[in-house]
């Protein structure tokens, strides 16, 4: 009787198995990456941001910003101000970033030496971001609706259990052709990510670099692009990183942008 | 010395036996070893404060030459089918292995700063090819408001766009060239598409070059052995005196090979200094011959091979030796093909001295003395009698002498200071050339296909955000461009004052540098955060303290680079004002100055060899005067050389100014014979006419032939189809005329008006 048992089960195993993995590979590499695009990371957060530019011949340049982040509901907002270096300091910017599929991105500078705001319409977000590697899809603002997600391995990665998803961009003329992520299983963290150019070939690759809970929430404090093409990278690390605080509504304004931090 | 000739005679097939093999053997060393130095870098001397400056500039700035590939569409590009290509083809050329995918751009790939009501933009011009007329009005709009593309990617015209993909040095081979060419013509109809710049020009010319040299020199071989048939009147000489040559190239290149030296282009011209000068030691060895045969008939070939060594063993061992310490000369230069080329020559002229002593006697007593046709003595009496009276004539006129050669001089000299160095590659294309009309088409339609890189340093970090900095890079691009020549400037300045007008709701008056340096500062973080930053690394360096300003030259050659360097030098004082040095840098630049270097080296080492050589006659024939009497012909040649190409307006460029060293080689050599004979026929005769006469009959026949046999040889490079080759041609024939004069006309009456080597001086 135990035998049979084993047996049917084993039978039951080997048909339903391969039924069920093929029915649930789409879904699940899609819902890796929505569980890593949904993870909670508070309602607002400030800290500064050191970001650190390095050449191929490594030579560097660091910029320092206060930023303020706030989540409100169907738009993000964002603002950030230069502290360093000297000739740029108080410059601001400001990214209004909407769920509302389709709907572009508002941003504006504030050049305080022209003492003007200015709009800057970015009708791309394949822009790189202030000069770095990251593009603003790089830094999280990329639906997981746009790709098709493939699981292709799971594998440890500095001894976390990652699921390593394939993402390929449903518009063909996406500035990817692919990326590859490492996603830590629990976490929900993409702990790596590579990236690969139109032609197929890899561009950048992304590595977070640490990581850390703040209030219940998985934060990365601290990671690293960089384009192996151009023998490019950026570092940006996140200081004093203040979530939950309560950022003011009314702080992201084309008049807070002026003021400037004292 | 004749113990030892002697000794060698008793052997001759084992003499022949030994040279063929020997032969035999390095011809298989350089037939396996041998291998072409293609990459032009290597030709540099790499330690050279301004190549080592160079390199380095072009490193931080990622600057490298440009193919520029021209798309024209006779009804103008803003067509969907043009834009197309534009697009296929700039993705084709970023897909190629040689190329860097940034390093191609094109209106496909530039960014366009744009002001908009609110503030400004930076994006492509188009990604997606714009197919309704709107879009395609919209982008011809785009591309009209922007003054950094609009005569830079599309002409003015509005009917021919580029697009310019920069490759490294190491990167080109003939297969890329054919490659890159062959992509380009699959794009053709109905727009026409051109190839050029600087990697294009030097491609073709590596191709050009060795091909028509490899169908000339046949030809040329094929005129001088005619001509030595014609002269020499039998197989036999003809064929050992050309064995002697061909021997002494395979020795020269089979050493090269053997030391793994590899064959630079410079090499290429060892085989026409040593034919040039390998004929003369076998011309004078059988017309030697020839004339005791003609006083002697029958003695045996032991008898005559005998006469023929003790006679002309010295006046052969001193040409050549005089001839190799002259390319050895060539050692002073700072430019390692150019030694070795001095070195190798030096060899080949050694080796075919040696050859001559040896392999000519032994194939006379192998292969029996030449067979003579019997009308030859009667002819042989008659050209006696020219000599002679050539001879008397010469002498008796010399004044006419005297006056042309003065005449000569002063007209050298004036044609000298006209003589300019050119370091153009594209001027070395026949005019009518596909290539130089392509250049010339895209030079009538933009900046210019050559370039030269300003290159400013400062210690200061940020100095190329300061105003007055920056105000005065523009206003020396604004003094540059007034040359007609410079067709267009480009640097950070650009961007600037682009950005400031943008800033400004697109007005004029604001199309300057911005005022202050917290605005610089900003405008260019603004830029950075819309736009690729890439782009300003190639005007300026991450921290702002290294700017690169790129100036475009409608010409590549020499006049047209210094005059645009003289233009910016103006600026150096008031740059140093603010701490910024002012060098250059880019692939023409360094040509320049190689080309500079190569001609110092060429001229100091003329100079050089010119009293080396004034020092070995001295002591050859014991006395000084001889000595300088001996340089009178090399001097001559010399003059006349430089002369004819400034007043033909020739200008010096590496083969041009390499010839000159032929000009010793060859000159020395008439003279050497000359004297010796003279010498000789004075100590016998003690009769000063009886001497000229003999002297000219028996050395000036000797020199005529070979003067004869080389100019027949080489005037055939004259029906080349590649211009440098021609002037090879016509200046090595020149020289040989002119040697060949100098020695029969000046340094005859010199030695004559001497009264060298006669007891009695009345």
């Amino acid at each position: 009787m135990n035998s049979l048992k084993t047996n049917y089960t084993l039978i039951l195993f080997f048909i339903i198995l391969p039924v069920l993995t093929s029915a649930q590979e789409k879904p699940i590499g899609l819902e890796v990456m929505q569980k890593v695009y949904d993870r909670p990371d508070g309602n607002d957060m400030q800290s500064e941001l050191a970001m650190t530019l390095t050449n191929s011949r490594g030579d560097q340049r660091v910029r320092k910003i206060r930023q303020f982040v706030k989540d409100m509901g169907q738009v993000e907002k964002k603002i950030m101000f230069f502290l360093s270096p000297a000739d740029v300091r108080n410059t601001s910017f400001m990214n209004w970033s909407y769920d509302e599929i389709g709907k572009d991105d508002d941003q504006w500078i504030y050049l305080p030496a022209l003492k003007k705001t200015k709009r800057i319409s970015s009708d791309s977000k394949s822009d790189y971001f202030m000069g770095s590697d990251f593009t603003y899809d790089d830094l999280g603002d990329r639906h997981p609706t746009d790709d098709t997600h493939k699981i292709l391995r799971q594998e440890n990665l500095n001894d976390e259990a990652c699921y390593v998803v394939e993402s390929t961009p449903k518009n063909e003329d996406y500035m990817y052709s692919k990326t590859i992520s490492w996603v830590i299983k629990d976490k929900w963290i993409g702990l790596k990510k590579e990236f690969y150019d139109e032609d197929g070939e890899l561009l950048k690759i992304l590595t977070v670099k640490s990581f850390s809970k703040i209030k219940d929430y998985w934060i990365i404090s601290e990671s690293e692009m960089k384009n192996v093409q151009k023998n490019h990278t950026t570092n940006m690390k996140l200081q004093d990183i203040k979530i939950d605080f309560g950022i003011e509504s009314n702080k992201f304004t084309e008049r807070m942008m002026k003021r400037g931090i004292k | 010395m004749n113990k030892l000739f002697n000794w060698i005679l008793k052997y001759p097939r084992v003499i022949l036996v030994v040279t063929l093999v020997s032969s035999a053997a390095l011809f298989f060393v350089m037939k396996n070893n041998s291998r072409m130095e293609t990459d032009l870098d290597k030709y540099m001397p790499q330690q050279h404060p301004a190549f080592v400056y160079s390199d380095q500039a072009e490193e931080w700035f990622n600057i490298n030459d440009g193919i520029i590939i021209a798309i024209e569409h006779e009804n103008g590009i803003y067509n969907s089918g043009t834009l197309q290509k534009v697009k296929d083809l700039t993705k084709a050329l970023q897909q190629m292995d040689e190329i860097n995918k940034k390093d191609v751009t094109s209106l496909y790939t530039a960014d366009n700063i744009i002001g908009t009501d609110e503030g400004m933009d930076v994006k492509a011009f188009y990604k997606r090819v714009p197919q309704s007329d709107g879009n395609l009005k919209t982008l011809r709009q785009n591309v009209r408001n922007n003054d950094m593309i609009s005569g830079r990617l599309v002409s003015e015209s509005e009917t021919v766009t580029v697009i310019i993909a920069e490759i490294e040095d190491d990167v080109f081979t003939q297969e890329f060239y054919k490659n890159i060419l062959e992509t380009a013509k699959t794009y053709e109809g109905p727009e026409n598409v051109y190839v050029a710049g600087r990697p294009i020009v030097e491609g073709t010319m590596a191709l050009l070059g060795p091909a028509d040299m490899k169908r000339m020199v046949p030809i040329v071989l094929t005129v001088i052995v005619l001509v030595l048939l014609w002269v020499m009147r039998s197989f036999k000489n003809t064929i050992f005196t050309m064995l002697v040559v061909l021997f002494s190239v395979v020795w020269a290149f089979g050493l090269m090979a053997l030391i793994n030296i590899p064959i630079y282009a410079v090499s290429t011209m060892i085989p026409v200094m040593l034919i040039a000068i390998g004929v003369a030691d076998g011309i004078h060895l059988y017309s030697h011959l020839d004339l005791f045969m003609l006083k002697n008939p029958n003695t045996g070939k032991m008898e005559a091979v005998k006469d023929m060594l003790a006679g002309m063993w010295k006046p052969v061992a001193m040409t050549s030796v005089t001839t190799a310490v002259g390319f050895i000369s060539l050692l002073t230069s700072q430019v390692y093909p150019i030694k070795y080329f001095g070195i190798f020559t030096a060899i080949g002229v050694m080796m075919a001295m040696v050859f001559s002593l040896l392999l000519i006697p032994a194939a006379i007593l192998v292969f029996g003395l030449p067979k003579r046709k019997p009308k030859v003595g009667k002819s042989e009496k008659k050209s006696g009698h020219i000599a002679y009276r050539f001879a008397e004539a010469v002498v008796k006129n010399k004044v006419v002498t005297y006056i042309s050669i003065v005449f000569i001089v002063v007209l050298s000299i004036y044609g000298m200071s006209k003589v300019w160095i050119n370091s153009s590659f594209l001027e070395k294309f026949e005019t009518d050339s596909d290539i130089v009309l392509t250049d010339k088409f895209i030079n009538q339609n933009f900046g210019g296909t050559s370039t030269i890189n300003v290159i400013l340093e400062s210690q200061d970090e940020n100095v190329f955000k300061q105003p007055h900095v920056m105000q005065l890079i523009d206003e020396m691009q604004a003094e540059s461009e007034k040359l007609t020549l410079v067709g267009n400037s480009f640097s950070l300045a650009d961007y600037l004052r682009r950005m400031n007008k943008v800033m400004h709701a697109d007005s004029v008056e604001y199309d300057t540098i911005p005022e202050s340096n917290k605005l610089i500062a900003q405008y260019l973080l603004l830029y950075e955060m819309s736009g690729d930053p890439e782009n300003l690394w190639k005007v300026v360096d991450y921290k702002y303290n290294k700017a690169n300003i790129t100036l475009q030259l409608k010409s590549d050659n020499s006049k047209a680079i210094n005059a645009a360097i003289a233009v910016v030098d103006q600026f150096v004082d008031r740059f140093q004002k603010f701490g910024v040095s002012v060098k250059y840098a880019g692939s023409g630049y360094k040509g320049l100055v190689f080309t500079d270097l190569i001609l110092q080296g060429q001229i100091t080492s003329l100079l050089l060899s010119l009293i080396i050589i004034v020092v070995l006659l001295s002591i050859m024939f014991r006395k000084i005067s001889i000595g300088f009497i001996g340089a009178v012909p090399i001097a001559v040649t010399a003059f006349i050389s430089f002369g004819i190409m400034g007043l033909f307006d020739i200008p010096l460029s590496t083969t041009t100014a390499l010839i000159s060293s032929i000009a010793i080689g060859i000159g020395i050599d008439y003279a050497v014979h000359f004297i010796e004979r003279y010498k000789i026929n004075a100590l016998e005769t003690q009769d000063r006419t009886k001497t000229i006469q003999e002297t000219m009959h028996h050395s000036g026949r000797a020199i005529i032939f070979n003067a004869l046999v080389v100019i027949a040889g080489f005037l055939v490079l004259l029906a080349s189809v590649f211009p440098p080759n021609r002037s090879l041609g016509a200046l090595v024939s020149l020289n040989m005329f002119t040697s060949f004069l100098g020695t029969i006309t000046i340094m005859f009456i010199l030695i004559y008006a001497s009264n060298i080597y006669f007891k009695n001086k009345s």
